[in-house]
């Protein structure tokens, strides 16, 4: 099974384009599911957005992909490459030197425009799209199998015991019988080095980093006196239009920009926060969970200009309203250790206290920041726990229950 | 249908003795002059009310009404035995007054842009038959709501004196768009469920009690279940030179226009009895039996959709059959995760899922943020075509900050399809019809029965958000120009 990619491509515009029509042409042909996006292969959430340009830092408006695909990679970046009309390829004609070259100049290009992620969040590392939609198929076809008669005078053993007969008969299905191959070997190869290796480098860094620990506290709390919270409410406008395209789906996109803060101690704070959010997201949050939040399908933080600007994109489950909510309920901590190294974020202490739990502020925080995209979702109408519930179904298939096992089995469809 | 109690039930209907909370306890934390009575109490007491939607037509008259009721309204500290008045407005009405538009800036977003948006119809599943578009009132259609003049009364003669006495002094000042007759309050809902079981307690913070709720949940200029100042409408000082309205709690200087005063949601929701029960009997094999054990039966389809049986008790508490001494009891749903007693999309388990959601932990605490204070009315409407009277509720409620409370409740816990881990189960009373078909899952073993295609029991007719003000705001609204 190809794990999974947070492909970020940006790149500025070409004179003379007009992307907002385009994005516009291809928000109104989106498809759940179908089109430009379906068309791509092993697409799980995409996005296509502009991103303001910064006078300070002297960057102009670009315009940022952004796609969750399943490796390799390189197979998706071809598709894009290939794609010569359509919507979605007229939004990409947008970016300057892209559309005039032949395919393999264009990929070139997209290469060359890739930006890494400093910290991933997946759901489910490894669990590609094939999977997704096959297991959610399983599960109806179960569904439809035991709606079709009367069970109560079976044992739920007997019930599980009847649906893998009916799942072994059905050749269209009798994949489901095998465990799901793992990730790549190279891939397994090089996270358990990242994840040895980080840690040990953090251990060996320990003896260095605890006697500085009292002066960047101070350093930090320094900052934090001085720095100026927003308190002002999103530009009613600009919401309109953020909410024009959200709550069409069980899931929704967010996707926000910020400048960090000036100076050193922020950009150091910052990439040591990232790095440790990175490794946790990797070893410890990749399987059904991002620190008790459930329902994030996929999660990317994004530096970009040389570190000055940050780009957060998610796919999550729910409206905007109940999403806020589980950061301030129970992510706060990890959201205010990355985001208030941002300006204009609710006033912290000591990076972790405070900040996203001024909820008001927060929200508005986050309207302000959040940025209008178009965004594309493969299966619309899976929650990630719908999505986990399909994969324990079909674990559940390999061998015969015992009556509890049976019970918490039949329970998931 | 009612809906959206984010309580525990859910069919509602105005406040019983239950649901309210002694004065003495609710007047150690509110201003017991300023907050207007609804906050407090349901009016159980005076069973007959009207709610009359009115648009201004001559703004100073309305204004000099305004100072008036603000004498006149009831409120928490004072109580009148035969009849009672609560009075609010919609973003539009407040700007028809005169109240500068930028002085709307510090309003909920919601109640600014009201409650038809696209967007909105959205999250609160105005689609399809619910679509505004269609609604009776308070839609595009309709003319503008300004302000909705609530009389609740204890006997009809009493209501008919007052509705008369209104319009006497409306005229010239207001023009009435609609007048919503009541049923004389009963405990029951239209579809024949006990009505006004539970309601959130407001905290009295000199002797909390672990399940009720901080006030600022409820009114404006309190602390709320995170400990903070919702977001209200702020005022610079040179807005109020008279110093009508209280100063900023937290402050700033700033003279707030919000304090003691909260959000009204008001929804018309037509209720089909007669496909409900049509409905339940349809998909259940045996009519009814008289052995007491009524598993499988259409009262049991019925109270499983519900939540609770007719008498108000709890399936999690009476799981095979009505029993009528368990009515009002509190419960959990720790002994009924799996929801075998009380199925997980039952309509009282998404209005208010106690402990139930994930992580289980964490329910009870997540949950209170959600809360709503139910007002509900229900009503019975005679129909052009004879073809007997309409039934519904005239759904109110009452919460500090729309969009966490009242939209998140319908949003993610009455529409979401996908609640609690389920799939196509929006709520079985309140979900909109959908293009993919309604399901209702009832847990059981060894396999759990799907109900595909429910139909919709409940349309949406009318409804508008309103501000609630403080009885100094009605003062300040009186004055502004």
């Amino acid at each position: 099974m190809p794990h999974q990619v947070a492909l970020t491509v940006r790149g500025p515009l070409r004179p003379g384009n007009e992307v907002e029509g385009a994005l516009d042409t291809l928000q109104g042909v989106l498809s759940p599911g179908k089109g430009d996006f379906a068309a791509l292969g092993s697409v799980h959430f995409a996005r296509v957005f502009l991103l303001p340009g910064d006078d300070t830092l002297a960057v102009g408006p670009t315009l940022v992909y952004m796609a969750d695909v399943d490796a390799p990679v390189e197979a998706h970046l071809r598709r894009l490459a290939e794609l010569d009309d359509g919507a979605l390829a007229t939004v990409l004609a947008c970016w300057a030197g892209y559309a005039e070259g032949d395919l393999a100049a264009r990929v070139s290009w997209l290469c060359a425009h890739r930006v890494p992620a400093a910290a991933t969040y997946v759901h489910q590392i490894g669990r590609d799209l094939d999977r997704v939609l096959a297991e959610a198929e399983l599960r109806r076809e179960i569904s439809d199998y035991l709606d079709g008669q009367g069970w109560e005078d079976h044992t739920d053993v007997e019930v599980h015991r009847a649906v893998r007969g009916f799942v072994a008969s059905r050749p269209d299905l009798t994949w489901a019988l095998d465990a799901p191959a793992g990730t790549e070997l190279l891939f397994r190869l090089r996270e358990s080095t990242h994840a040895v290796g980080v840690l040990a480098l953090a251990l060996l860094a320990l003896p260095v980093i605890t006697p500085l620990l009292p002066a960047w506290a101070l350093a930090i709390a320094l900052r934090e006196a001085r720095d100026v919270p927003e308190t002002e409410p999103a530009d009613p406008a600009a919401v309109a239009r953020l909410l024009a395209i959200e709550d069409q789906a069980v899931q929704n996109p967010f996707t926000a920009a910020g400048t960090i803060k000036q100076g050193m101690v922020r950009a150091v704070t910052m990439r040591t926060v990232l790095l440790g959010l990175d490794w946790a997201c990797r070893h410890l949050y990749g399987h059904e969970d991002l620190a008790g939040v459930r329902s994030i399908h996929f999660a990317r933080w994004v530096p970009v200009d040389d570190g000055r600007r940050m780009i957060f994109a998610s796919s999550y489950d729910g409206s905007q309203e109940s999403y806020m909510d589980d950061f301030i309920d129970r992510l706060a901590w990890g959201i205010n250790a990355v985001f208030s190294n941002g300006e204009g974020f609710p006033a912290t202490r000591l990076l972790v206290g405070g900040g996203a739990r001024d909820e008001q502020a927060f929200k508005n925080y986050l309207r302000r920041h959040q940025l209008p995209s178009v965004w594309y979702s493969a299966y619309p109408t899976l929650s990630a726990r719908n999505i986990d519930d399909d994969t324990r179904l079909r674990d559940g298939l390999r061998r015969d229950l015992g009556t509890r096992a049976a019970q918490e089995w039949l329970a998931r469809i | 249908m009612s809906v959206q109690d984010t309580t525990t039930n859910a069919l509602t209907t105005a406040g019983t003795p239950k649901g309210g909370r002694s004065r003495t306890a609710l007047s150690a934390v509110l201003d017991t002059d300023e907050v207007q009575g609804l906050v407090a109490r349901g009016y159980g007491r005076l069973p007959n009310a009207a709610f009359s939607l009115y648009t201004v037509t001559h703004a100073p008259s309305a204004q000099a009404l305004l100072g008036g009721w603000a004498d006149e309204v009831d409120t928490v500290g004072r109580r009148n035995a035969v009849a009672a008045l609560d009075v609010a407005l919609t973003a539009p009405g407040l700007l028809a007054l005169g109240l500068p538009p930028a002085q709307l800036a510090g309003f909920a977003p919601a109640f600014v842009e009201g409650m038809v948006s696209p967007h909105r119809s959205r999250i609160l599943g105005d689609t399809g038959e619910n679509d505004p578009s269609t609604w009776a009132w308070g839609g595009p259609r309709s003319d503008a709501i300004h302000v909705v003049v609530l009389v609740y009364a204890a006997s009809a003669e009493g209501l008919a004196e007052r509705l008369a006495e209104l319009d006497a002094r409306t005229t010239g000042a207001l023009r009435l768009i609609v007048r919503h007759d009541t049923d004389v309050l009963a405990d029951r809902e239209p579809f024949g469920f006990a009505d006004g079981i539970s309601q959130p307690r407001i905290a009295d913070p000199t002797a909390a009690e672990p399940t009720d709720i901080p006030p600022g949940e409820f009114v404006l200029g309190y602390r709320n279940a995170y400990d903070q100042y919702t977001w209200r409408p702020l005022l610079p000082p040179s807005a109020d030179p008279d110093g009508i309205l209280p100063l900023d709690v937290e402050g700033s200087g700033a003279r707030d226009l919000g304090r003691n005063g909260t959000y009204l949601v008001f929804r018309q929701l037509a209720q089909d009895v007669d496909g409900f029960w049509e409905f339940v009997r349809n998909r259940t094999a045996s009519p009814g039996s008289d052995s007491g054990d009524d598993t499988g039966t259409a009262e049991h389809l019925a109270a499983r959709m519900v939540g609770r049986w007719r008498s108000g008790a709890p399936l999690v508490l009476a799981p095979d059959h009505d029993d009528p001494t368990q009515r009002g009891r509190d419960f959990v749903y720790a002994p009924d995760l799996a929801g075998l007693a009380c199925p997980r999309g039952a309509h009282i388990r998404r209005v208010n899922p106690r402990d139930s959601l994930e992580p289980v932990g964490s329910s009870r605490a997540d949950v209170d943020r959600h809360r709503l204070l139910r007002r509900a009315r229900s009503y019975t409407a005679p129909r052009p075509d004879n073809e007997g009277p309409s039934r519904g509720l005239h759904f109110l409620c009452l919460n500090a900050n729309i969009a966490r409370q009242y939209e998140f409740v319908q949003h993610t816990w009455i529409n979401d399809p996908t609640f609690d881990g389920l799939r196509d189960d929006a709520d079985p009373l309140l979900g909109p019809a959908r293009e993919r078909g309604r399901t209702f899952t009832v847990q059981a073993r060894p396999v759990r029965h799907r109900h595909r295609n429910l139909p919709a029991f409940v349309r949406v007719r009318g409804g508008a958000y309103f501000f609630l003000p403080s009885r100094s705001a009605l003062r300040y609204l009186a004055t502004v120009n």
